[in-house]
C-alpha cells in the first residue's frame, strides 16, 4: 500500500465524516432505528391485543343442545353473544355472526357406537372479528372434546361423572439467554450483510460518481497517483464505513434488546440476552471482512461506471437489494448443501450462522472465505479497470 | 518542454460512429514561454490538453512532456505537471489546508515537504486566512486562490491550463494571468488554452490556432500576425478560422 493510497483513504474518510448523511446513517440511525422499531412494534401489538379484547362477538350455535352445558359455556365466554341457529348458514355474513359452532345431528349415538364424529367451528381467518372468535372459543372446544370422551366412556359402561380437567399444552422452557442465542444466530448474519451494504452504498457512490458530478475527477486523474492507488484508497475508505456501519448497527441492536426493551412498557416480553461472546464477535468480524471488501469493491465499480449520482444510486440500490435477498437466503437453512457456500454474501451469512451455533464445518468455512476473497479481488480489478477506462469515465 | 507530434484522438459514439476530435496536431512549447492554444468551443483544445495531462490516451501520434512520452510513461508525466481547468472544482468538505495536503500527498511529497511548501505559499497566495476554512464556505475568489495554490503546490515543471479564466470575474481572471506570467518568469513551460484573444495577446509567446481538431497555424505572435494582413490577433483568428469554416461550408 502506497502513501498515495493512504492519502486518498484519509481524504475520503474526512470527506465522509463531514457529510451529515453518512454520519447519521452510520452513527445515529442504528441507535434511533432499532429502539424506535421495537417501541412501535410493542405499541402496535399491545394496541391490537387491547382492541381484540374489547370486541363483542356473535357466535352461532347449531345442535348445541346435544352436548349438555355447551350453550352455557359459550355464553360464559367474555364478550361473546351466543345465539341458536336452526341450521348451519351458507355464509357467516348472512346469519350476522362471526363464527358458527356446528354439532352434527345424532352425535351422541355415533359416539356411543364408537363411530367418529366431527364438531366444527366455522370461521374466517381472513377477518379479524372471526379469527378473534375462533381464538376465544379455543377453551370451549377443549371442553367439547372432553364431554364427548366422557359420553363415549359411559357408553362402554365406565362410571365417568364429569370430564377430567386434563389439558395438553406447549410450554416454552427457553431461557432469555437461549432465546437470545437463537435469535442472534438467525438475525446477526443477515443484519451484518444488510448493514455492511447499507453503510457502504452512499459513500461508494459519493466517492466515485460524486467526483464526476462535482467536477473534481480531472484534478485527481492528472496527479502522480495511479488509477489503482486511487481506487484502492477509495475502496478502503468505503470498507471502513461499511464495517463501522455494521459494528454500530449490531451495537444498536444489542442495546435495544438488552437495555432498552426491558424499559419499554409492553416490550419486556421481547427482551432477551442478545449476547455474543468476544471470541465469536472476532470471528464474525474476520469472516465479514472478505465479504465487505467484495461489497465495497462492487459498489465502487458501480460508482465508477455510473454517469451521475442518480444513476449511481439507482445501480447501487439494485445491488443493495440483491445482497439483502442473498442474506435472507440464510434464514431457515439449517444444513445447507456445500454449493451454497460458493454464492457470495449468502456464503458469509451461512458461515456466520455456523459460528454462532457452534457447528462450523471447516470445508464450508474454507469455501466461503476463499470464494469471498476471490470475488473481492476480481471486483477490485474490475473497479480499477473501469476507473482506467476513459470511455467509461467520460461517457455522457 | 512539450513536444507534440501528430497527435490524434477519435471518440466513438454508438449512434454517430467515429468522431475525430483532434487530427494530427503537432507543436512545441518551450520552457520560459507560454504557448496559447486558441480555438472556438469544440475545436479540440480540451481534448488536446487532456491528452497532454494523460487523462485521455491518444488514438495515434504522441507527445513528450518534460522529456517523458505521454503514452509510454504517463505516471512520470503526471509527476511533472500541474493541471487546471476552468471546469474543475474543489472538495467542499475539506479545508484549504487539507486539500493542499491531499494533493501534495498525491504528488508523492513527504509530510515535511508538504509542510514546508505550505509555509512557502501562504504569503504569496494569501492563504493564511483560508487554510482552516472549509472550501464549501469560501467565496469564489478564495476558492480560486486555493485552486491555483493546488496546481503549483508540487512545483511542477510543466503547467497545463485549460480555459482557466472561464467563469471568473475581471479580478479573478487577472490573478490567473499574473500567475501564468510568474510561472513563465520562473522558467516553467506553460500551455494555456482560451478563446479570449485579448488574454492570449497579453501573455502568450507562441500560439497555435486549432479548428475542428486541426492545428491551422502556429508560431510566435509576431509571425502569426505577419501572415495576415491585419494586426489584431482577433482579426487573425477570424481570418484563419473563417477561411476554414467557409471552405467547410462550400464542401
Amino acid at each position: 500500500m502506497t502513501s498515495k493510497t493512504l492519502a486518498v483513504y484519509r481524504k475520503e474518510i474526512i470527506d465522509a465524516l463531514r457529510d451529515g448523511r453518512s454520519l447519521f446513517a452510520i452513527f445515529v440511525f442504528p441507535f434511533i432505528l432499532y429502539p424506535a422499531m421495537m417501541g412501535f412494534m410493542s405499541w402496535i401489538q399491545n394496541k391490537n391485543t387491547e382492541d381484540a379484547r374489547a370486541l363483542s362477538l356473535r357466535i352461532g350455535m347449531v345442535g348445541e343442545a346435544q352436548i349438555p352445558g355447551l350453550a352455557d359455556s359459550l355464553r360464559a365466554v367474555r364478550g361473546v353473544e351466543a345465539i341458536s341457529l336452526p341450521a348451519a348458514p351458507v355464509r357467516l355474513e348472512g346469519a350476522n355472526v362471526d363464527a358458527v359452532l356446528e354439532v352434527p345431528d345424532g352425535i351422541a349415538a355415533r359416539v356411543a357406537a364408537g363411530d367418529s364424529a366431527k364438531v366444527q367451528l366455522v370461521y374466517k381467518e381472513s377477518e379479524n372479528r372471526s379469527s378473534q372468535a375462533a381464538e376465544r372459543l379455543e377453551p370451549v372446544l377443549d371442553q367439547v372434546r372432553r364431554a364427548l370422551t366422557v359420553d363415549w366412556a359411559r357408553s362402554l359402561g365406565a362410571n365417568a361423572q364429569a370430564p377430567p380437567a386434563f389439558t395438553v399444552e406447549k410450554r416454552d422452557v427457553s431461557s432469555k439467554d437461549e432465546m437470545g442465542r437463537f435469535f442472534a444466530a438467525l438475525l446477526i448474519p443477515y443484519l451484518l450483510v444488510f448493514l455492511v451494504a447499507a453503510g457502504s452504498m452512499h459513500m461508494a457512490v459519493d466517492a466515485t460518481t460524486g467526483e464526476k458530478e462535482r467536477s473534481t475527477l480531472e484534478t485527481i486523474l492528472a496527479t502522480a497517483a495511479t488509477r489503482g492507488e486511487l481506487v484502492l484508497g477509495k475502496t478502503m475508505a468505503v470498507l471502513t464505513a461499511s464495517l463501522t456501519g455494521a459494528l454500530t448497527g449490531i451495537t444498536g441492536l444489542f442495546l435495544t434488546f438488552n437495555v432498552i426493551a426491558p424499559l419499554i412498557p409492553g416490550a419486556e416480553r421481547q427482551s432477551m440476552q442478545f449476547v455474543v461472546g468476544p471470541d465469536k464477535a472476532v470471528l464474525l468480524l474476520l469472516t465479514m471482512i472478505p465479504a465487505a471488501i467484495f461489497i465495497s469493491a462492487t459498489l465502487v465499480a458501480i460508482g465508477c461506471f455510473a454517469r451521475g449520482m442518480r444513476e449511481g444510486q439507482a445501480y447501487a440500490s439494485y445491488f443493495y437489494m440483491a445482497t439483502i435477498f442473498l442474506g435472507l437466503g440464510s434464514f431457515g437453512q439449517q444444513s445447507p448443501p456445500p454449493s451454497r457456500f460458493f454464492i457470495p454474501v449468502l456464503n458469509t451469512a451461512l458461515l456466520q450462522r455456523e459460528i454462532l451455533t457452534d457447528t462450523v464445518n471447516s470445508l464450508h468455512a474454507l469455501t466461503a472465505v476463499g470464494t469471498s476473497c476471490a470475488l473481492a479481488a476480481i471486483m477490485l480489478v474490475v473497479a480499477v479497470r473501469l476507473f482506467s477506462n476513459e470511455s467509461v469515465l467520460f461517457r455522457t | 518542454m512539450i513536444q507534440v507530434s501528430e497527435l490524434s484522438k477519435t471518440f466513438h459514439d454508438r449512434k454517430k460512429g467515429d468522431i475525430p476530435a483532434v487530427r494530427g496536431v503537432s507543436f512545441t512549447a518551450r520552457p520560459g514561454q507560454v504557448f496559447g492554444l486558441l480555438g472556438r468551443n469544440g475545436a479540440g483544445k480540451t481534448t488536446t490538453l487532456r491528452m497532454l495531462a494523460t487523462i485521455l490516451v491518444p488514438t495515434s501520434g504522441t507527445a513528450t512532456v518534460a522529456g517523458f512520452d505521454i503514452v509510454q510513461k504517463p505516471a512520470e508525466v503526471r509527476r511533472r505537471i500541474g493541471y487546471l481547468s476552468g471546469d474543475t472544482k474543489l472538495y467542499d468538505r475539506l479545508t484549504g489546508k487539507e486539500l493542499l495536503q491531499y494533493f501534495g500527498a498525491l504528488a508523492g511529497m513527504t509530510k515535511g515537504a508538504i509542510a514546508a511548501r505550505m509555509t512557502e505559499l501562504t504569503e504569496p497566495f494569501g492563504l493564511a486566512d483560508l487554510l482552516d476554512v472549509r472550501i464549501g464556505r469560501m467565496s469564489t475568489g478564495m476558492k480560486q486562490r486555493v485552486s491555483i495554490a493546488r496546481v503549483v503546490f508540487h512545483d511542477p515543471e510543466v503547467l497545463i491550463f485549460d480555459e482557466p479564466t472561464a467563469g471568473l470575474d475581471v479580478i479573478g481572471a487577472r490573478n490567473v494571468l499574473r500567475l501564468i506570467q510568474d510561472l513563465k518568469g520562473k522558467g516553467r513551460t506553460v500551455i494555456f488554452s482560451t478563446h479570449i484573444m485579448t488574454e492570449a495577446e497579453r501573455i502568450c509567446d507562441e500560439i497555435g490556432i486549432i479548428e475542428e481538431g486541426r492545428l491551422l497555424t502556429d508560431g510566435s505572435l509576431e509571425s502569426v500576425r505577419s501572415r495576415s494582413a491585419t494586426r489584431s490577433l482577433e482579426d487573425v483568428f477570424v481570418d484563419v478560422v473563417g477561411a476554414t469554416a467557409a471552405a467547410e461550408e462550400r464542401r
